[in-house]
C-alpha cells in the first residue's frame, strides 16, 4: 500500500468523519425532538383517541332478490320477520316463565334455551357476557309478538326486526326454488372473499343455490367510534380503518321460465300417487314450464323453521322428500327408449318400416328367453311402436354391433350426459357400450362381459341404461320439433331490485341431432298410434280433442340377480310424450316411481295436464292440425289379428 | 508485514472492542424485548427465529473479525460481484411479494440480499479508494468507476422494485464520498441534477402503490394513510413513560401489515414511551459516533472507508425507519437495524460490524 497516499489522506478523512458524525448527533436530536413533540406534547391527545375507544362495525344485510315465474309471480321474497332478544342479567327466572308461555315453548325447548341463557350470568371469564343479548326466539308469530309488546312487561326482553326469507306458494315448486340455511364452517372458508360472513344465510339447493350470487346482494356497513361505556365518540375518526359506511346493495330479481299455474295443474295431476316427478317444457324453446318431484317440502320450513324432528322426518321418509327426481335421479328407461331403438335401426339401414317380424311371446338367444309383453303375431316397426312389442326390438337388438348403435344415437340424442342445466346435482345418466361391458369384466372376474343379452336388454331401455326425465323430455321435444336438442333453460332473466333487466336469457340450441326427417316423421307417427290406435298401450287415457303423440313405459326395478319385495319391488311407470302431435307445443316426460304400467298409471296424468295446459294457458293451439291414424294399405297393420291365434298355438 | 496463524484470535482476544460489542448488544437486547412484545400473541415462532438469527450472527460478527480486512480487501470486487448476481437471481428466481420480487428462497430461507449489497458496495468502494489516493480532493472525473459500482447494485434493486433501499444505498455511496474528500461542488451539482431528474422519476419510474404512499404522506389524513395515522397514534399515546411492557394496545393487537419488519419502532414508542425511544436512539448514536471513531483511528483508507460506510447504512436506517414510523418522512420499506425481525438484516449487520471489530482490533498494526 502507498504510504504517502495514506498520509496525506487520513486526516482528511478524519475531519470529514466528524463532521458525519454531529450530522448523525443533529439527527438524532431532530427525532427526539420530533417524538418529544408527539409523545409529550400532543401525547394527552392521542391518548384520549386511542385509550378506551373500540370501532363498533354495525351490518346491515342485504335484502335477497325476489324469484318470481315466468307472469310474475312472487315464488320466493323476503319478508319482515320479529326475533326476540334477552339481556341474561335482567330476565328473571318468573319472567322467563312468562315468556316462555307467550312463545309456547315446551318443557325440553325452554331448559335448553334458559341454560344458553344463565350460562351468559354465572360464567366468570367474561364479566361482560351478563350484559349481551342472547336471541331466545326467531320469527315469531304476530301474536305472540303483539302479546309481549303490549301484555308482557318483561325487563331485559327485546324485539328486534330483520329480513326473512320467505315463499308465499308454499310447497309449489319446491325443488326448483331449494331451500337456505346457514353457512358452514367449510363454506365459509373457501367463500371468504366474496363476502358471506359467519351466520349468513347461504341458498342450499335448486335456484337459491346456484343463483345464489345473483340474488344476495352485498351487505352494507356502519362503523362508528365507541368508547368503554359503548357509547358513540362521533368526534373520533381516526381508527375507522377505511371508509366509515356503506349502503346494503339489494339482491337482483330472478324471473324463471316455470309458470306458476301450469306448475299448479302439474303437481295436482299427481296427487294420487306417492312418489313421482314430472317435466314440462316447451317443444319450442327448451324452457321449462313446470317440473315437479313428489313428495315435496315447504321450503319456509326448510329454511329455518325445521325441528329435529321434522329433518328426521324427511330423512327417513321412503319416498326421498328431498331428493329431485326430476334430474338428480336416474331410472330405466324402458320402452320410453324405444324411440331411439327405432332411431338407430332406421338411419343405419337396418331396417325399413315396411319391415315384418313375427312375435310369438318371446325371443331366445343363446339358449336364454327373452320374453314379451304378450303375443303380438307379425308386427312392424309401427305395431312395435304402438303395442310396445319387444320381441321386434330383441331381432333388432341381436344384430351385431347394436349396443355401440344405440350408444352413438342415444348419446346424439342427449342421453349418457348432463343436459346443462346444473340444478340440484344434476345426473348425466348413462349409455353402455360394449367396450365398457368388456372393461367391467377386467375389475372384476365375476362379471360376464359382453354379451349379447345385454344388447337385447339395452334394446328395450333396460340392462344398464339410465336416464333422467329431463332427458327424456328434451329427447322428446326434439322428435317433436324436427331434430332441435335444446340446452333446457329455467331462468329467462335477471332484473335489478328496481326492475331493469339485467341480462335476458334467449333459448340455445344444444345441437341439431344428425337423424333425417322422415326418420323422425316415422317415429312420430307412431307415437300418436300408441295413443290413438286402439291396440295402443295409452289409448284408453286418450284426449277427445287434443291429439298427443308419447311413448308408454314399464321399467323393471330388479335386474335378474336381485330380488325386492313390496312397494320397492314395483315397476316404474312412464310416460314421455308431446301434444298437439300435430303442431308440437310441449313435451312431457313422467314417471311414476314403482307405480306398475306405465299406459295405466302416468298416461293419465300426463293428460291431465295436456287438457288443463290447452283449456287454460294455451287454448289457440288446441285445434292444431290432426296427424291421423296411418291408412291401413299394407297388411302389416291388419295382420296381426288373424297372426295373434297362430303365436299362440305351439 | 506477514502475520503468522492464529495471531488474528490473540490480537482479538486483546484487543477486543468492547465499546462496539456492548453498544451494539444493548441495541439488540431492546430489540428482542419489543419483539417479544409485538410477536408473542400471534406469531411467537417469530421470536425464538430470531434467536437462532442472533446466535448465527454472533457467529458471523466473530468470524468476520477474526479474518485479517486486508484479505477481505483483496477479494472485495469479487465479492462486490456476488452481490450482484444475487441481485440478479432475485429478479430471475425471486418469489413475488406484495408487488415486489425482494426474496428468493434457499431452502426453508428466504434470502433478502438487498442489504447485504449495501455493506458489499462500501467494501468494493473502500479498495477503490485504498487504490486511487486523490491528493487534491475528488471531483467529476474521480467519480465515474465509484459511480459504476453503486449504480449496478441501486439500478438491480430499483428494479426489485424497492426504491427506499436503493434509495438508501446512494445515500451510503454519498455519505462515503463525501468523507472520501469528494468537493463540496461537486456535490452541490449532483444535488441539482437529482432535483432536475426527480419530477420524471416520480412520474414515470415510481409504481402506483409507491405514489399512493408519497401523497399520503403529504396528506395524512387520506384514506391511504391508514398505517401512518396508525403508528402516530401509538407513538403518541405512550407518552412519556409508557404504557408498559406488553400493555401497548395500539398496533400490536390489530392487524398491522409489516408490523415487525418496518414499524416495531411504534411498539417500542407506545409501551415505553419517550424515556425508552430517548434510551434506544442513544444507544444507536453511541454505536454509530463509536464506529466513525474506529474509522478515524484506522491505519488505511480501505478501513476508514467501510467504517464510515457502515456507520452510514446504520444512520440512514435508523433516521429514516423512525422518520417514517413518526410521520416525518413516506413509508418505505426500511429495516431498524437489530431490531427489525429478519435473517437478511440480522446477518447483514452481523458482518458489518465483524467488520468494524476488524478494523478496531488491527487499528495499531502494519
Amino acid at each position: 500500500m502507498e504510504i504517502a497516499g495514506q498520509d496525506a489522506e487520513l486526516p482528511e478523512i478524519r475531519r470529514r468523519s466528524r463532521y458525519f458524525a454531529l450530522l448523525a448527533v443533529i439527527a438524532f436530536l431532530g427525532i427526539a425532538g420530533r417524538l418529544f413533540y408527539l409523545q409529550v406534547i400532543q401525547g394527552d391527545a392521542f391518548f384520549r383517541v386511542t385509550s378506551d375507544n373500540i370501532v363498533h362495525t354495525d351490518l346491515l344485510p342485504a335484502v335477497r332478490g325476489q324469484i318470481r315465474d315466468h307472469k310474475g309471480k312472487v315464488l320466493a321474497t323476503v319478508r319482515p320477520s320479529y326475533n326476540v332478544y334477552v339481556t341474561p342479567r335482567l330476565l328473571t327466572a318468573d319472567g322467563f316463565t312468562r315468556l316462555r308461555a307467550v312463545l309456547g315453548m315446551n318443557g325440553d325447548e325452554a331448559i335448553d334455551v334458559w341454560e344458553r341463557v344463565q350460562s351468559g350470568v354465572g360464567g366468570g371469564s367474561d364479566p361482560k357476557a351478563a350484559e349481551r343479548p342472547v336471541l331466545l326466539a326467531e320469527d315469531i308469530s304476530r301474536e305472540a309478538m303483539a302479546a309481549i309488546e303490549t301484555g308482557v312487561d318483561l325487563p331485559g326482553v327485546k324485539i328486534v326486526s330483520g329480513p326473512r326469507r320467505s315463499y308465499p306458494q308454499g310447497v309449489l315448486a319446491a325443488h326448483v326454488l331449494g331451500y337456505m340455511n346457514e353457512i358452514s364452517a367449510d363454506e365459509l372458508r373457501a367463500k371468504k372473499d366474496e363476502g358471506y360472513r359467519p351466520g349468513d344465510l347461504i341458498g342450499r339447493t335448486g335456484i337459491e343455490r346456484q343463483w345464489d350470487g345473483y340474488l344476495r346482494g352485498r351487505a352494507g356497513f356502519q362503523k362508528i367510534v365507541v368508547d368503554r361505556r359503548g357509547l358513540p365518540k362521533p368526534d373520533i375518526h381516526d381508527i375507522i380503518d377505511g371508509p366509515a359506511s356503506q349502503p346494503a346493495v339489494a339482491g337482483n330479481n330472478v324471473i324463471l321460465t316455470i309458470d306458476a299455474d301450469v306448475q299448479r295443474f302439474t303437481e295436482r295431476a299427481m296427487r294420487n300417487v306417492s312418489a313421482a316427478g314430472v317435466v314440462v317444457m316447451e317443444v319450442d324453446t327448451g324452457r321449462i314450464l313446470a317440473m315437479a318431484s313428489k313428495p315435496s317440502f315447504d321450503p319456509n320450513e326448510m329454511s329455518g323453521h325445521l325441528t329435529i324432528e321434522a329433518e328426521q322426518r324427511l330423512l327417513a321418509d321412503r319416498y326421498h322428500p328431498l331428493h329431485d327426481k326430476t334430474l338428480a335421479e336416474t331410472y330405466y328407461p324402458g320402452s320410453t327408449f324405444k324411440p331411439v331403438s327405432a332411431i338407430s335401426a332406421l338411419e343405419d339401414r337396418l331396417i325399413t318400416p315396411a319391415d315384418q317380424v313375427k312375435c310369438r311371446g318371446s325371443f331366445e338367444i343363446a339358449r336364454r328367453r327373452f320374453k314379451c309383453t304378450k303375443t303380438h303375431g307379425i308386427v312392424s316397426l309401427y305395431d312395435a311402436i304402438v303395442q310396445s312389442c319387444n320381441v321386434y326390438f330383441y331381432e333388432l337388438g341381436a344384430r351385431p354391433g347394436m349396443m355401440d348403435r344405440l350408444a352413438k344415437y342415444g348419446s346424439d340424442l342427449g342421453l349418457g350426459a348432463p343436459t346443462g342445466l346444473g340444478l340440484n346435482g344434476e345426473d348425466g345418466g348413462f349409455l353402455p357400450t360394449e367396450e365398457w361391458y368388456r372393461e367391467q369384466k377386467l375389475h372384476n372376474p365375476k362379471a360376464e362381459g359382453f354379451q349379447v343379452g345385454q344388447a337385447l336388454n339395452a334394446v328395450i331401455g333396460q340392462g344398464s341404461t339410465r336416464v333422467t326425465l329431463l332427458q327424456m323430455a328434451l329427447l322428446y321435444s326434439a322428435i317433436a320439433n324436427g331434430g332441435k336438442l335444446w340446452l333446457p333453460q329455467i331462468v329467462e332473466r335477471v332484473e335489478s331490485p328496481d326492475g331493469q333487466t339485467l341480462e335476458e336469457f334467449a333459448p340455445r340450441v344444444r345441437r341439431e341431432i344428425s337423424v333425417a326427417p322422415e326418420t323422425l316423421a316415422i317415429v312420430r307417427q307412431a307415437l300418436v298410434g300408441v295413443v290413438n290406435e286402439s291396440k295402443g298401450t295409452a289409448f284408453r287415457s286418450r284426449l277427445k280433442d287434443i291429439e298427443v303423440a308419447g311413448k308408454t313405459g314399464t321399467a323393471q326395478v330388479h335386474g335378474r340377480h336381485t330380488e325386492l319385495g313390496g312397494y320397492e319391488g314395483g315397476d316404474h311407470a312412464w310416460f314421455v310424450g308431446f301434444a298437439p302431435a300435430g303442431r308440437p307445443k310441449i313435451a312431457i316426460a313422467a314417471l311414476v316411481e314403482h307405480g306398475g304400467h306405465g299406459g295405466d298409471v302416468t298416461a293419465p296424468i300426463v293428460m291431465e295436464i295436456v287438457h288443463n295446459y290447452f283449456d287454460n294457458v294455451d287454448p289457440a293451439d288446441k285445434d292444431a292440425p290432426h296427424i291421423g291414424l296411418p291408412r291401413r294399405h299394407n297388411h302389416s297393420v291388419e295382420l296381426p289379428e288373424t297372426a295373434e291365434g297362430e303365436g299362440e298355438a305351439p | 508485514m506477514m502475520q503468522p496463524r492464529g495471531v488474528g484470535w490473540r490480537r482479538l482476544r486483546f484487543r477486543f472492542d468492547w465499546t462496539l460489542t456492548l453498544s451494539a448488544a444493548a441495541v439488540t437486547s431492546l430489540g428482542l424485548i419489543n419483539l417479544w412484545s409485538a410477536v408473542h400473541e400471534r406469531q411467537s415462532n417469530l421470536f425464538s427465529q430470531q434467536i437462532s438469527w442472533l446466535g448465527l450472527g454472533v457467529a458471523v460478527f466473530l468470524g468476520v473479525a477474526m479474518l485479517d480486512y486486508r484479505t477481505i480487501s483483496r477479494y472485495a470486487y469479487i465479492l462486490h460481484g456476488v452481490g450482484i448476481s444475487l441481485l440478479v437471481g432475485v429478479l430471475v428466481l425471486g418469489k413475488t411479494v406484495g408487488g415486489g420480487r425482494r426474496w428468493f428462497d434457499v431452502g426453508p430461507f428466504h434470502v433478502q440480499p438487498s442489504e447485504l449489497v449495501q455493506l458489499l458496495t462500501a467494501v468494493a468502494l473502500g479498495k477503490y479508494l485504498n487504490d486511487s489516493p486523490a491528493l487534491e480532493g475528488r471531483t467529476w472525473r474521480h467519480l465515474a468507476i465509484p459511480v459504476a459500482i453503486v449504480s449496478l447494485p441501486a439500478w438491480l434493486i430499483a428494479k426489485q422494485p424497492d426504491f427506499g433501499t436503493a434509495f438508501l444505498l446512494l445515500l451510503v455511496f454519498f455519505t462515503i464520498m463525501m468523507t472520501a474528500r469528494l468537493k463540496l461542488r461537486t456535490l452541490w451539482s449532483i444535488i441539482g441534477f437529482a432535483m432536475l431528474a426527480a419530477a420524471p422519476i416520480y412520474q414515470h419510474l415510481l409504481h402506483e402503490y409507491q405514489r399512493k404512499r408519497f401523497e399520503a404522506f403529504l396528506n395524512p389524513t387520506s384514506e391511504g394513510a391508514y398505517q401512518t395515522r396508525q403508528a402516530l397514534n401509538a407513538i403518541g399515546s405512550g407518552r412519556f413513560l409508557g404504557k408498559g411492557f406488553m400493555h401497548g394496545t395500539q398496533i400490536r393487537l390489530r392487524h398491522f401489515p409489516a408490523l415487525w419488519t418496518d414499524f416495531p419502532f411504534a411498539v417500542w414508542a407506545e409501551e415505553w414511551g419517550f424515556v425508552g425511544c430517548f434510551v434506544l436512539l442513544l444507544a444507536y448514536l453511541v454505536l454509530i459516533l463509536w464506529i466513525l471513531k474506529v474509522a478515524g483511528d484506522a491505519r488505511d483508507r480501505f478501513g476508514a472507508t467501510v467504517c464510515v460506510g457502515v456507520a452510514a447504512m446504520l444512520f440512514w436506517h435508523v433516521a429514516i425507519n423512525v422518520g417514517m414510523v413518526s410521520g416525518i418522512l413516506p413509508v418505505v420499506g426500511v429495516t431498524l437495524p437489530m431490531v427489525s425481525y429478519g435473517g437478511s438484516s440480522i446477518l447483514t449487520i452481523a458482518a458489518a460490524l465483524g467488520l468494524v471489530m476488524n478494523v478496531s482490533v488491527r487499528r495499531f498494526s502494519y
